[in-house]
Formats: structure tokens, C-alpha cells, sequence
């Protein structure tokens, strides 16, 4: 028992130790969230680091608030920021959680929020889509005259002819100099012009083709090319539908960067199409990039979707099914999947691999590496060497089915199954050309690179032996996989309230190298004894224990070698039994909702006179596994209760709610971790062009009814928990303008302050490992008469990262202080926009260090259907400390001052091409 | 501090009025119009369209009209009556009908920033570019999808769902909202086609016994 609260602490002691290494990297990155996102409308969200040594990735992980899986975007690095962008699909008015991870080199990771971030995403509050006229860098200004009417080409009846055209899209021309023309006939004096719209009645004109032409000059009285369209007077028309309809894009980009020394070229061709021939579609997504590599999982994209009509899609290759929740929700997999929607009844099947077959890693000992510890001492007195086979992934092999029924629009229901099983057959067993290093432990044979059959002639030489197992490799374990469930939904009180239960339970295997067991093994799996009875103890006189488990083994109602194409049974599963036997006795059904592999969730969504009121609860047992969706957090318990309230002709919304988390599903749970979380968000949105509003704030207490200091050995070791955590965001944008100008200005303030409610209990040597920070930032955003648009930005972020230094809790802050200007514009008669921007970050700490970043680019577009772009950036890093510390901080084996104070940080030039059809 | 804000509001909505937002293409039979306080005058073809003014057609009558921005376009048939709102920014008019009653089909292009919205008194229909008609009276809307997705909202229920092409949704003032099939009888005729619907193409064969055979073509 004491030795079991020890591995705990352990555990504990080392996930706080973890944490806390998580949450001192995290000062390298720098994000501040928007204040709010708009319903549809694509969000692009900007991340930079101020990481100087290593290259390195940066992932956008996103979902729906409550969802237990996310999506990933990987970031792309504009050069002085990272960026991302989530489509405008996943904005819906419920809003959206997202994380922000940067991967360093040596597996090191930093994310936006910095504690806990995939149980804590950060929320972001969307409201209904309203307009945007002052983005930058989107450049596409549309100049075009819109013809109203006839349409070019149509035919139309005498008594049915206006000419109309409208100018609200092109607002260089100058409206006073339009001419019209029917038929070369200036007809210009009895047009008539309102605002930006031409409308003219011709009368009835004669039967056959007509033609429109009208005369305009630009505001600075240049001719501007005439716009003529024909048309046809008669009153009889056949039109010919196209059988065939079809249109797709294209993109080519090409990057070379070099970030600290390190060059990354990356080529990539993405495009998709999609045919419609009325009674079905085909639509079709490729990329292929020259990061595709045989030692990871793929980065190449290829998939296809046919669609016939509305009741049964197909998709082949790549595709991101989602059965439920539970199971898997928007995971890729390489397969098929078919899903036929009859409306009140529908099926959905998956078959693929979530993960495929990676032989070995790309380095020295990526295929093999000798284990010294499993040397064997043979009976001749010489050695066996044990060479294990490392740096392999496993095909993983997915098929999942789900049916569901919708009766009347008021009763759902479905039931699902998904099954995920390792393929160990998909790994070679001996990779002849694979080289790992032998070390001077390896007796008799030289120090230096093998392969398996020159290590093995070594050895032979050396009189020794070589172990080369084919199975039960020591690094990763083959896995198995079955999770079935259902759930039921239904609508009450006139469709106010819904209601919705889903229930799922999981059977995990961790290793499946030894394949299943017979009856008789199962017998002897919780106890020794052969007597037909699982988990059935004896006495050392050999009388039963009163209370132990006692199942007969002839109850069972299936072979564990019947069913082993669905699930594999041996000892490394989970659950061996599904209930705990004893709570079923006592309270069974406490036992049955408690099984420690089920997931389950009820949730009431409740709709009532502007209100939007959810209910939920939600509980993953500690030991239930979806392979399929790596995202759910076991061992939970969850209530939320929230509303969202919107007022005045929806322009003020109000979000409001509770959530609890603990982890006491099992009633061994020693020091649950509670977890309280208050939520609001006001946001209030006068109209278009008028100011916006937005107040959030959330309150995270963590307390873990600890209530005494721990032993760990000889040491008392402090484990209480009782924190408080409160976020706050305003953020005030105000659009205004002067003449023609218009501008926004945009004003952000937040704060995270942390309390540690045990702080005048715990010793000065205590590190509450918790940052404080404040961050405010002013952005102004202008579009001038020549279609100029400027951003400026100012942002100061500053924070308290607590440390122990000589057994004493010390903050280090930090300040960052970050400008930046861009700008762009369209040039030579708008088919090619410019675009620029300047960066400076200031960072103050132990070390200070300054970053510039320039960046200039165009787009051009060669054809209305084809655009090229072009982007370059470099960025300087200053660390003026370099230049006094006598260190060789740059490692180019000098200490020279200017050399280690001032370094190029990144370089790197982005082509791309875009064609549509 | 609310009357403030409520103000501000009437306010701001006082001074976008007036601006010029869609043209009538099309007119058949009694069609009229009331702008601000004014009277009611008759709907002419090339008629400007402001935002607030209110439309109603009489029976047998029909309007089209088309929006300046994208080319929206908005048929009303007879016995309808809606409000069309528009708010102009440099770049596209954000749409929104409020639907008092009738029969009106939206072929709604692809809008580039706030979604086309057609609002009833139990229902709300919310688009980015699709075609579809809304049948509304004062107890229930329904609306047949024709081309994409609109996503169809009971206000009163708060419960919304997608219809597309070939579906139907009802909402109905009791909260109820739900989607069938559509029945192609209940797609209502459009008279912006008239004449141009399907027709028929007749040619007569005859052979050298006199034996007579029609061949019907039929077409739209």
C-alpha cells in the first residue's frame, strides 16, 4: 500500500515537474489571441517565437467548445510570424477552442494556453458574420462594372428590355462621363443614373441581336476600355443546360528559408477538382509535398469523394470520417468510407489505416539498436548480443460502422462500432541495410557502424552470438482496439428542449505480440489456480476467500479464439473484467455506470425566449481507449452548465457558465483534482461600421483536498493544490473615417493573474509554477481613397516567470515589447498587389535581445484565372549581452564581438502559382 | 444607459437609410412600393430600390428585381409583402429581407462578406449564394431548396437546420422545424420564365405507307 502511494507521488511529483518544465518554455512563444472570430468567416491566426537556435514546427490544434477531439493546421512561418488559418466552415456560432504548440528539435514543446492547453484550450466567442473593409494583404479589389441587365447573350422578349449596369464595384469611374449605345446609337441623353446605377428603357426594340456599348472614363479622365455585350429580342429560347459542369484550382509553392543556419526547401502542388453532372458529383483534393517521406507518416494528401445525389457519398483515399464523438471524430484515414443518408435512416462505414507502416527512422540506429542490458551468457561461456528492432510504426488498420435512424425529426438514435488492431505483419522483421552503432560493451568486435549481417560475421569472429528476435520487440507494442456504444436523442416541450445520451465502452489491448488466450489461460489470469473459476483465491489451507471474485469459467459465452478477428484477449487488456465485481455487488448500478472503460455523456440543450441554456454531463472511465481519437482525456468527470443569451436584434450576446472536472470515478481515487472553471464573455456589436465590444473573463480553481505536506522517502515533498487562476480580455474596435479615408482602430488589454491560496503555508523554497502576464496592444488599420491598406501595431507584453534560485522563489520578468507596420497596394492598372511589412520586437529580461523583420512581396495576376506571388523575408537578431558574456555564443568557434552580439536569424524567399478553372 | 444604446441604434439606422441598393428588371400585373413616410406608388421597370422600402404585389402580380452589389436576385409573386434592408459598404450590400408574407424565390450569388438573410415572424433563412424559395403565411414559412445550402432557423425554438437541393423545410410558429423531400407540385412557377418553361417541339414523320409518327421534343 505504501509502496503504491509512493509511485503515485512519484507520478505526481514528476507530471508537476513536467508541467513546470512546459510552462518555463513557454516564454519563447508569443501569441495574443483575437478578441473574437466571425460565424463562416476564415480566421487567420499569427504566433511568433522567440526561439533563435533551433528550426522548428508550430501545429494549430482547434475544435468546438466541448468536443473531445481536435484538428490540426500546421502553421506556415511568414517570416516574422508564424501563421494559420482556420477555415471559415469550423466558425459556427457556438464559438471555438484552440491550442497553439510549437515543436522544438529534442522533442521540446511550447503552447498557447501554457498550462494544460488540450484540457484548456483557449475559447474564442464568434458572433455573426459583419463586414471587413479593412483587412490587409487580401488585395482583391473588385473594380468591375456588373451588367444588370439584359444578360450578355439572353434572350429576351420585346416588352420585357432595360439596360442596366451598376458601378458599385467600380468606383474609379466617373459616373458623369457614361455613354450609351444601343446599336451605335448614343442614346446617352435619356439614360438615367442614380448613385452607381445605370438603367435605361429602351422600349421595344426589333427582333434579333442587339448590342450594348457603353463609354466611361476614370475619374482622371482616361478613357477606360469600352464594355459592349449583345443580346437577343425575340420570344422563343432554348437553352441547353450543360450536361457536364467542372471547376477546380491548382497552387504551386515553392519555398527556400534558412532558419539559424539550418536550410529548409519545401516543394508542394495542391489542387483539387470537382465534376457535377447533375445527378452526381465527383470531387477530388491533392497535395503533394516534397516532405513526404518513407520514415514518417505521410504528408502527401489524396483524396475523392463521388456523391450520388444526395443520399450516398463515396470517398477513396483520404477522408476525416466522424462517427461519434467517442470514437472518431474528424481523424484521417486512408481508405474508403461510404456514407448513405436516407434522411431517416443512415449508415456510415469506414475501412482504412489511421496510421500506415514506417519501416525505420532516418538516422544511425533508426532501424536497429543493441540492448545491453539483454545480453545473455550462453553455456559455452561465449555471449548472445540482443539487437532490437526500433525506430518502426505499424500499419494500424480501422474499420468502424455506424447506423443511426431519425424518426419524425424527433427521435434519434444509432449504435457504432469501431475496431483499430495494429498490423504486426506490416513491419519488416530484418532490414538488411539499416546501420546502428556497436559500442565498446560489444566484446571482440571494433567500435563502429553496422549492419545486421556485418555485426553478425563480427561476432561470429569474435566467437560470440547474435539475438535478432522477430517478435516482442522491445520498443513499441502492437495494439488492439474495439469500442462500441449508442446514443438516443430526443426533442421535448415543443421542441425546446433536446435531449441527447451517448454511451460507449472500450476494450484495449496494449500488446498483442503474444495473440489471444484459450479458456484455460483466462482461468489463471487473476489467480493461479486452474479450477475453473476466474479470479477465484484461496487460503493457504485451500479454502476459498470469502469475497474474492468468483466467475465460472463455463459461463463465459465465447472463446477467446472465436472471436479473435474482432478482439484480441490475453492478459494486457483492458478491462479484464468490465465491472468492478465487488460495487456490483453493493450498488450495481453505480458499477455500471462507473465501469472504468465506458464514456459517457448527457446533455440537455435548452432554448427558451433568446436563451441558449446547455446542461451536460460527461464521464470517460480511466481506462477507456479510442485509437481512433487520441484527443479524449480519460479518467474524467465533467459538468457544464452554461448559456448563451443574445439581446437587442442579436448585436449584444452574453455568454455565461460553470464547469466542473474532477477525476473521482473510481472510489480508490486518492487526492482527486477538482477543477472549477467560471466563464463570461460579453460582446456587444453596435452594426456595421460602429464600434465592438468585448469582455471576457475566466476563473480556473484547482484544489486537490490535500491538506497536509507528503512524504516521498526521507523528504516531505508540499502536493497541495489550491489555486485560483483569472483570465480577462477587453477589446474595444472602433471604425471611423476622415473624407475618404476609413480606419479601425482597435484597442486589446488582458491580464492572468494566478493566486496560490496555500502561499502563506508553504515554504520560501516552494515553486508555484504558475506565470502572471499582461498584455496590451493597439492596432490601427486604414484604407485610403487609392485603395492603400496600412496596418500599425503596438503591443506590449509583460510577464512573472517564477523560478528557484538557491532555494528561493524568484520571478523573472520579462517584457516584450513588439511594432509593426504593413502595407500593400495594387499597382499597374490592379493586377499586381504589393505588399510589405516591417517588424521590430523588443524582448527585456536577464538577457534583452531585439528582432527586425522586413518582408516584401506581390501577387500578379497573370490571368483572371492564374496568379503568381512572390514573398521574401529576412530577420536580424541583436543580443547586444552577446557581445560582453566571452562566450561563443553563435558556435562558429570564435569569440568575436560583433559575430555572437548580432546574427541573421532567418532568410527565406516563398513563390507560388495559383490557377483556377 | 439602454435608451442611450437603443438610440444610437435608431440613430445609425436613420442615417443608412436612403441608400440605393437593387433595380426592378421585371413587372407584371399591380406591384407597388412605400418609401419612408410616403405613399404607396406603383413599382415601374428600372425601378431603384432603396433600403426600407416596402414591396407588395397584388395578385397576378410579380417583381424581380436585382441587387447592385452581385446581382442577387429576388422574385416576388403575387399577394407578397416584404421590406428589403440593405447596409452599403465599400464592397458589398449585407441583404436582409423581412418576409411579411407571400411567396418569394432568392437566387442569392455568392456573398462575399454578411450572409443573405430572409427573416419571417418564426422563421429566419441565412445564406452565402444559393436559390431557393420561401413560402410564408402567418403560421408557418416553408422553404425549397433549388441549388446549395441555406440554413433555415425557428426563432421561436432556436432550432435550425441545412436544406439543399431537393429538400423542404417547414418552421412553423409553434417551434416545430423540420425537412422532407420536396415534392416538385409544390415548387411554386416562376413568371420571370414565362413561355420559357417547358415546351414542346412537335415534328411529324410520315411514311411512304402513310403511316404518321410524332416525334415530341420537349425542352426548357
Amino acid at each position: 500500500m505504501t509502496q503504491k502511494l509512493i509511485s503515485k507521488l512519484r507520478v505526481i511529483v514528476l507530471l508537476l515537474l513536467l508541467i513546470s518544465s512546459l510552462s518555463s518554455q513557454t516564454r519563447l512563444l508569443h501569441h495574443t489571441p483575437p478578441p473574437y472570430a466571425e460565424v463562416g468567416k476564415e480566421l487567420i491566426l499569427k504566433a511568433s517565437s522567440f526561439e533563435v537556435v533551433d528550426p522548428i514546427d508550430a501545429t494549430l490544434y482547434y475544435r468546438l467548445p466541448g468536443s473531445k477531439s481536435f484538428l490540426e493546421i500546421p502553421f506556415t512561418d511568414s517570416g516574422i510570424n508564424w501563421e494559420a488559418s482556420i477555415p471559415g466552415f469550423a466558425m459556427t456560432k457556438e464559438g471555438l477552442e484552440y491550442v497553439i504548440t510549437f515543436q522544438f528539435s529534442k522533442d521540446r514543446l511550447v503552447s498557447f494556453p501554457r498550462e494544460d492547453p488540450y484540457n484548456y484550450p483557449h475559447y474564442l466567442i464568434t458572433v455573426p458574420s459583419k463586414k471587413s473593409e479593412l483587412g490587409l494583404m487580401d488585395g482583391n479589389s473588385n473594380q468591375d462594372i456588373l451588367i444588370l441587365s439584359p444578360e450578355p447573350n439572353e434572350l429576351i422578349d420585346q416588352k420585357s428590355i432595360l439596360i442596366a449596369a451598376s458601378f458599385f464595384n467600380a468606383n474609379k469611374v466617373d459616373i458623369s462621363t457614361i455613354q450609351l449605345l444601343i446599336d451605335d446609337i448614343n442614346v446617352s441623353n435619356s439614360i438615367l443614373v442614380e448613385e452607381n446605377i445605370l438603367s435605361y428603357d429602351p422600349g421595344e426594340l426589333s427582333v434579333g441581336i442587339h448590342t450594348v456599348t457603353l463609354l466611361l472614363k476614370d475619374l482622371d479622365g482616361n478613357d477606360i476600355s469600352p464594355l459592349s455585350w449583345k443580346f437577343t429580342v425575340g420570344t422563343e429560347r432554348i437553352e441547353i443546360s450543360e450536361p457536364i459542369k467542372y471547376n477546380g484550382k491548382i497552387n504551386s509553392r515553392l519555398s527556400s528559408e534558412k532558419l539559424s543556419g539550418t536550410s529548409l526547401n519545401i516543394a508542394e502542388l495542391v489542387g483539387g477538382m470537382k465534376v457535377d453532372v447533375q445527378w452526381a458529383q465527383l470531387s477530388t483534393d491533392v497535395r503533394l509535398t516534397s516532405r513526404e517521406s518513407p520514415y514518417s507518416q505521410p504528408h502527401n494528401r489524396f483524396g475523392t469523394t463521388f456523391s450520388l445525389g444526395n443520399f450516398i457519398d463515396f470517398s477513396l483515399g483520404d477522408f476525416y470520417p466522424q462517427l461519434s464523438r467517442f470514437t472518431i471524430d474528424g481523424k484521417r484515414v486512408r481508405g474508403i468510407g461510404v456514407n448513405a443518408d436516407l434522411n431517416w435512416f443512415r449508415i456510415q462505414f469506414i475501412s482504412g489505416e489511421l496510421n500506415r507502416a514506417v519501416q525505420e527512422r532516418n538516422s544511425l540506429n533508426g532501424g536497429y539498436s543493441i540492448l545491453h542490458d539483454l545480453t545473455s551468457r550462453n553455456e559455452d561461456g561465449s555471449k548472445s548480443y540482443y539487437l532490437d528492432r526500433t525506430g518502426f510504426t505499424f500499419r494500424r488498420n480501422v474499420t468502424g460502422l455506424r447506423l443511426s435512424m431519425n424518426l419524425f425529426s424527433k427521435l434519434k438514435a444509432g449504435v457504432h462500432l469501431i475496431k483499430t488492431r495494429d498490423d504486426t505483419s506490416s513491419v519488416n522483421k530484418v532490414l538488411n541495410e539499416a546501420t546502428f552503432l556497436s559500442d565498446s560493451l560489444v566484446q571482440g568486435v571494433p567500435v563502429g557502424i553496422y549492419t545486421v549481417d556485418d555485426f553478425n560475421n563480427a561476432l561470429t569472429l569474435a566467437g560470440n552470438k547474435l539475438n535478432t528476435p522477430t517478435n516482442n520487440w522491445s520498443g513499441q507494442k502492437p495494439q488492439d482496439n474495439l469500442v462500441f456504444g449508442f446514443n438516443i436523442g430526443t426533442v421535448l416541450d415543443n421542441r425546446k428542449l433536446i435531449l441527447d445520451f451517448d454511451w460507449n465502452m472500450s476494450l484495449y489491448n496494449r500488446d498483442i505480440w503474444n495473440g489471444e488466450m484459450s479458456i484455460s489461460e483466462l482461468d489463471t489470469a487473476l489467480d493461479d489456480s486452474l479450477d475453473g473459476f476466474i479470479g477465484l483465491l484461496y487460503d493457504e489451507n485451500g479454502k476459498e476467500i470469502s469475497g474474492s471474485t468468483k466467475i465460472r469459467t463455463g459461463d463465459i459465452i465465447f472463446d477467446p479464439e472465436n472471436i479473435k478477428s474482432m478482439f484480441i484477449i490475453n492478459t494486457n487488456m483492458t478491462p479484464i473484467v468490465p465491472f468492478d465485481l465487488n460495487a456490483l455487488k453493493s450498488n450495481p448500478i453505480a458499477a455500471i455506470i462507473n465501469m472504468p472503460s465506458s464514456a459517457f455523456r448527457i446533455k440537455l440543450r435548452g432554448n427558451y425566449s433568446r436563451n441558449s441554456i446547455l446542461a451536460e454531463y460527461l464521464q470517460v472511465g480511466p481506462e477507456y481507449i479510442s485509437l481512433a481519437n487520441p484527443f479524449i482525456r480519460s479518467n474524467t468527470r465533467q459538468f457544464t452548465i452554461s448559456d448563451r443569451i443574445s439581446l437587442l436584434d442579436q448585436k449584444l450576446f452574453l455568454n455565461v457558465g460553470f464547469k466542473h472536472l474532477d477525476n473521482k470515478i473510481l472510489k480508490t481515487t486518492v487526492s482527486p483534482l477538482n477543477t472549477n472553471t467560471l466563464f463570461m464573455n460579453l460582446t456587444f456589436l453596435l452594426g456595421s461600421n460602429m464600434p465592438t465590444f468585448v469582455l471576457n473573463y475566466q476563473s480556473i480553481g484547482k484544489n486537490n483536498e490535500k491538506t497536509k505536506l507528503d512524504s516521498v522517502g526521507s523528504k516531505t515533498v508540499d502536493l497541495r493544490e489550491d489555486s485560483k487562476s483569472s483570465t480577462s480580455m477587453v477589446a474595444v474596435s472602433v471604425p471611423f473615417s476622415s473624407g475618404n479615408l476609413k480606419q479601425n482602430l482597435t484597442l486589446n488589454i488582458g491580464n492572468v493573474a494566478n493566486l496560490d491560496n496555500f502561499n502563506n503555508k508553504r515554504s520560501a523554497s516552494y515553486l508555484f509554477p504558475k506565470t502572471d502576464s499582461k498584455t496590451i496592444s493597439v492596432t490601427l488599420s486604414s484604407l485610403y481613397p487609392n485603395q492603400l491598406k496600412t496596418n500599425y501595431l503596438i503591443s506590449q507584453t509583460t510577464l512573472e516567470i517564477p523560478s528557484i534560485v538557491e532555494n528561493n522563489l524568484i520571478k523573472t520578468p520579462y517584457k516584450w515589447t513588439h511594432l509593426s507596420f504593413s502595407a500593400n497596394k495594387m499597382i499597374f492598372q490592379e493586377k499586381v498587389n504589393s505588399k510589405g511589412a516591417i517588424t521590430f520586437l523588443n524582448s527585456k529580461s536577464k538577457i534583452n535581445s531585439k528582432l527586425l523583420g522586413l518582408r516584401a512581396g506581390l501577387d500578379y495576376r497573370l490571368h483572371e484565372n492564374l496568379t503568381a506571388s512572390m514573398m521574401s523575408q529576412v530577420r536580424f537578431n541583436y543580443t547586444p549581452d552577446f557581445k560582453e558574456d566571452k562566450l561563443d555564443n553563435d558556435g562558429d568557434g570564435k569569440i568575436d564581438n560583433s559575430g555572437e552580439g548580432f546574427n541573421i536569424n532567418s532568410i527565406g524567399i516563398i513563390f507560388n502559382v495559383q490557377y483556377n478553372f | 444607459m439602454q435608451k442611450i444604446i437603443i438610440t444610437s441604434i435608431f440613430l445609425f439606422s436613420y442615417i443608412f437609410a436612403g441608400e440605393r441598393i437593387a433595380i426592378a428588371t421585371k413587372i407584371i400585373g399591380n406591384a407597388h412600393y412605400i418609401r419612408g413616410n410616403g405613399s404607396q406608388s406603383i413599382i415601374k421597370k428600372g425601378q431603384i430600390f432603396e433600403t426600407g422600402d416596402i414591396l407588395s404585389t397584388k395578385k397576378g402580380g410579380f417583381v424581380a428585381l436585382l441587387f447592385i452589389d452581385d446581382k442577387t436576385a429576388l422574385k416576388i409573386k403575387e399577394n407578397s409583402k416584404l421590406t428589403i434592408n440593405g447596409i452599403r459598404s465599400a464592397r458589398a450590400i449585407a441583404k436582409e429581407i423581412k418576409l411579411d408574407g407571400g411567396v418569394i424565390r432568392a437566387i442569392v450569388s455568392k456573398q462575399r462578406q454578411a450572409d443573405f438573410i430572409i427573416r419571417t415572424s418564426v422563421s429566419i433563412a441565412s445564406v452565402k449564394g444559393t436559390d431557393f424559395w420561401i413560402i410564408s403565411n402567418k403560421s408557418n414559412d416553408s422553404l425549397i431548396g433549388l441549388d446549395g445550402k441555406v440554413e433555415f432557423s425557428n426563432i421561436i425554438s432556436g432550432e435550425s437546420l441545412e436544406i439543399t437541393s431537393g429538400k423542404t423545410g417547414i418552421s412553423s410558429s409553434t417551434g416545430d422545424l423540420q425537412s422532407f423531400k420536396t415534392d416538385p407540385k409544390n415548387i411554386p412557377d416562376d413568371p420571370s420564365d414565362d413561355g420559357r418553361g417547358e415546351q414542346k417541339l412537335e415534328i411529324k414523320f410520315e411514311d411512304a405507307s402513310g403511316n404518321k409518327k410524332t416525334l415530341v421534343i420537349k425542352y426548357k
